[in-house]
């Protein structure tokens, strides 16, 4: 298994049996798991409580040693300390030092990854205003509520601008602002080609942002495959026009009976819960209220954007969007299923030329 | 931007805690010098002393954080442990109790003891007390910092990141280390310092100011006699054994090494005891380095072996390499010590003959005490009944070597803490912990202890073989309590011959007492309590974390 296949994540029958004192067998929380992430995916890990995630992401990280099967991340074993200079970690709870402030936490992780004292410094800096925690940047992480937490676990997970992201739960705790900004950053590190294995609860958060998904219950892998394959109902059709009335309606009726199709539904869609909260948000916020805690996050970090941060500078003439895939999904407001995520392919020449790396 | 809203944001600033310090020193200044002008002269240099080591703690801090500011997985495991450690409230607790205790303890001296003792009594035990809060705070900080991780699973997201598991431990260890550097250096300097001010108050006379200045604050090796006939000497003690030997083969053969003890010990006795009619002669070697002061001292503890009169005091003449001292007036001067006290004789070193010996000879000049018809025998004790000693040092060199067998030590019960919470829960890891800990402490009395009732062969590997074939030979017969107690003796012996002893390198006692600690014992303990032995902990334990198992199924 090698990452120059460009297969970022592979689990051939990866088994785990948690055992006791006595080394009986006790649990088995992982049967005959097979995955693979490609580079570039946003792969999505789904299943109930219990199902075996977490622990299969711990067999990832080398937290745990699996009792049967083959591991490989970034082509190497997962306990190989190598693989995990690229990888970034959010785990399902802010497993943080309470005594550090934000600031010493990131500065801590930096270390870790051997990045020099500026640099650490720097992206300190990015990713505190990122995850909007600069104003309280020398506070105890002990004293923030749950949500800022997470925010400052999100940021340790990309002081590195890892190649392999693992998300366990990213939104869990956070408010529908932040949970969109998280989940616009994930979108936004995917266009990049960054590998993303998003473990979440939440499935609208898979169903917009994940190219391919695995269900796991007891611990084995029970559907997995592209969104579309899972999810498409190929034995009903939706089609969606302005507001029609009663007459045209019966109209159409009259139509699909001809055609002998007797099962039609109408009903007016319902924008989410998601844009309406958002839209709120922002216009309290132009209507100048304050808020305390954290604050609405900024843009994303300058060494995390990357090409993206291309698109903005050069504008539309060296840009272009690949055909059949337009949208932004950070700018879809209007409460419909996010498409696909479009790729943004660059001039990589005049790139080179203009874009000052960090 | 009012006053009020930039204190808040110093107050909550990264430099916080060095603006409250420097603002309760300037606090503390004044209220010291409300002290002095009151005349309350021990209270402010109490006060004196507790800000010292605050405002020392907190600038030994910062320069420990620069020293660790590099860009590596164990200094930055390290810089987070002494972060821990500053935040941990049972490490504040005993911090507070380490900068109260020594400026305090001058306080509760009684005034009308001889200063020599209260000098040594403040010497025993701030260092002793530093090196037992210092010895737990460190058990709870390792172990507590491992631990917690792991039950917390933040070392879930530590050990996500390129950071080895033997990393991880090794930067646990490292900043427990510098922690404990730092503590060592507070508790000597304070210690130091309130010597200092103790020695120099009012000693109840000039002998008492002489032993202060002489034997107390001051750096001397220790010389043991050695027998002025020593091939004859030894020829006599192994006749002994072997006449021994053949009038209780079977007594003999139970123990050997234990029987030939007793018949050295013996001989020792013999030879310290000084008989009315005979004279005994001690040989000091090695004194060539003396020679550079006037004098040498001659500790005695003697005592007389008549119970009707064992407080009487001693009398005897002396001669140096041959020569009656001391002379006055052409007469021979005898020397009149009391009994069972620690007596110190000021020699001249021109007596010492080119090659560093000095021979000195006794004669036992007790007056006959009524009812007998002799003199009484005149017994110096070996040990500390007899000895030599002359200056090598001063006093600060001395408390830096004692300082560093310390923190050697610490760094032991450190590596202690880390590898026993690196394979165990929190509260089992504390117990074992401890148990290392108080098995190094007295490890050295229970071996010589137990030595002379379990030792039964002259080496280590025979003695383990002959005990378990004793153990066996007691088991097929089914006398199986007597066959667990041989085991369990054979256990004991092997813990305590594995177990460092701490005693080996008693520096407090040494420094306590005037002796120097010597440099190579500083560097031999340096090399093994402080690395060999914490390296050897650390393979045990990085061995089970290696291979350990960081998380909980969720049942």
């Amino acid at each position: 298994m090698n990452a120059a296949e460009g297969i970022d994540i592979k689990c051939v029958g990866l088994t785990k049996t948690f055992r006791d004192f006595w080394m009986r067998p006790r649990v088995r929380a992982v049967e005959n798991v097979d995955l693979e992430v490609r580079r570039g995916q946003i792969y999505g890990l789904l299943g109930p409580n219990g199902s075996g995630k977490s622990t299969t992401i711990k067999m990832l990280l080398g937290l745990l040693a699996p009792t049967s099967g083959r591991i490989a991340v970034l082509g190497r074993r997962p306990r190989d300390v190598a693989s995990k200079r690229h990888l970034g970690y959010l785990p399902e709870e802010s497993y943080l030092y309470r005594f550090l402030s934000a600031r010493e936490t990131l500065d801590f992780y930096g270390r870790l990854f051997r990045l020099p004292r500026a640099v650490r410094a720097e992206r300190t800096d990015r990713l505190l205003e990122m995850v909007g925690l600069e104003a309280v940047e020398h506070r105890p992480v002990g004293e923030f509520s749950k949500g800022m937490q997470r925010r400052v676990g999100l940021a340790q997970a990309l002081i590195n601008d890892p190649q392999l992201l693992i998300l366990d739960e990213p939104t869990s705790g956070m408010d529908p602002v932040a949970a969109r900004q998280i989940k616009d950053l994930i979108a936004d590190l995917g266009r990049r080609g960054k590998t993303v294995l998003l473990c979440t609860h939440q499935l609208s958060d898979v169903e917009d942002l994940c190219d391919r998904v695995a269900i796991m219950f007891g611990g084995r892998v029970r559907a997995e495959g592209t969104c579309d394959d899972l999810l498409v109902q190929e034995a009903l059709t939706t089609i969606q026009t302005d507001a029609l009335s009663e007459g045209v309606l019966a109209e159409i009726r009259g139509v699909l009976a001809r055609h002998g199709i007797d099962h039609c539904d109408v009903e007016r869609p319902r924008r989410r819960m998601e844009s309406l909260f958002l839209e709120i948000v922002e216009r309290a916020r132009a209507e100048g209220l304050q808020t305390s805690g954290a604050r609405s996050g900024g843009r994303v970090a300058d060494f995390l954007r990357g090409d993206t941060d291309a698109h903005a500078v050069l504008g539309e003439a060296v840009v272009r969007v690949a055909p059949a895939q337009a949208g932004d999904a950070a700018d879809d407001r209007d409460g419909e299923p996010c498409q696909a995520v479009p790729h943004a392919e660059v001039d990589a020449g005049l790139l080179d030329s203009l874009v000052k790396r960090s | 931007m009012d006053v009020t809203q930039v204190v808040r944001n110093w107050l909550s600033g990264p430099h916080r805690w060095k603006i409250i310090t420097a603002a309760a020193a300037v606090g503390a200044a004044v209220v010291i010098w409300a002290f002095v002008r009151a005349g309350w002269l021990m209270a402010a240099t109490g006060l004196t002393g507790v800000t010292g080591m605050a405002v020392a703690c907190v600038l030994g801090l910062a320069a420990i954080r620069a020293l660790l500011a590099g860009s590596t997985g164990i200094a930055g495991v390290a810089r987070a442990v002494i972060d821990e450690a500053v935040r941990m409230r049972a490490a504040l607790v005993l911090l507070v109790l380490l900068v109260l205790l020594i400026p305090t303890l001058p306080l509760v001296l009684d005034h009308d003891e001889r200063l020599q003792y209260r000098v040594q009594f403040l010497l025993a035990w701030a260092l002793g007390g530093t090196g037992l809060i210092l010895s737990l705070l460190t058990i709870f900080l390792a172990c507590g910092s491992i631990c917690g991780d792991i039950e917390s699973s933040r070392i879930h997201t530590t050990l996500a990141k390129p950071l080895h598991r033997w990393e991880y431990l090794a930067g646990k260890w490292l900043g427990i280390v510098l922690f404990n550097l730092l503590l060592v250096a507070l508790a000597g300097a304070g210690t130091a310092t309130f010597v200092g001010v103790l020695a120099r108050t009012q000693a109840t006379d000039q002998a008492d100011r002489d032993a202060v200045d002489r034997q107390v604050l001051t750096a001397r090796a220790a010389v043991a006699p050695a027998h002025d006939r020593p091939e004859e000497y030894e020829a006599a003690i192994v006749a002994a054994i072997r006449q021994l030997e053949q009038d209780d083969p079977d007594g003999f053969s139970r123990n050997p090494a234990a029987a030939r003890g007793r018949v050295r010990s013996e001989f020792a006795w013999a030879w310290h005891t000084i008989t009315p009619d005979m004279v005994s002669t001690f040989v000091f070697g090695d004194l060539v380095g003396a020679k550079d002061a006037p004098t040498v001292q001659l500790q005695l503890k003697p005592r007389v072996n008549n119970v009707d009169i064992d407080l009487a005091d001693v009398r005897f003449a002396l001669w140096l390499n041959g020569r009656p001292w001391p002379m006055v007036e052409g007469v021979h001067q005898e020397q009149t010590l009391p009994s069972l006290s620690v007596s110190v004789l000021d020699l001249p070193t021109e007596f010492i003959d080119d090659t560093g010996t000095l021979k000195i000879t006794f004669a036992n000049r007790n007056l006959v005490p009524a009812g007998e018809t002799r003199p009484t025998e005149i017994q110096l004790p070996p040990g500390d009944g007899l000895r030599l000693l002359y200056r090598t040092g001063g006093f600060e060199g001395n408390l830096l070597r004692c300082l560093a067998v310390m923190w050697c030590k610490l760094a032991l019960v450190a590596a202690a803490g880390v590898a026993a919470a690196a394979m165990l829960g929190f509260p089992t890891a504390v117990l074992l912990s401890l148990v290392i800990y108080f098995g190094a402490l007295g490890g050295g009395f229970l071996r010589d202890a137990l030595g002379i009732y379990n030792v039964v062969a002259e080496s280590f590997l025979a003695s383990v073989l002959e005990r378990l074939r004793e153990s066996l030979d007691l088991a097929l017969q089914f006398r199986f309590y007597e066959a667990g107690r041989m085991l369990l003796g054979f256990v004991t012996d092997v813990t305590l011959r594995v177990l460092p002893a701490f005693s080996d390198y008693d520096a407090v006692g040494s420094l306590a007492t005037g002796l120097d600690v010597p440099a190579r014992a500083v560097l031999t303990c340096f090399a093994t309590i402080g690395l060999a032995y914490p390296l050897l902990l650390g393979i045990l334990g990085w061995l089970v974390f290696d291979r350990r198992d960081l998380v909980r199924p969720n049942t």
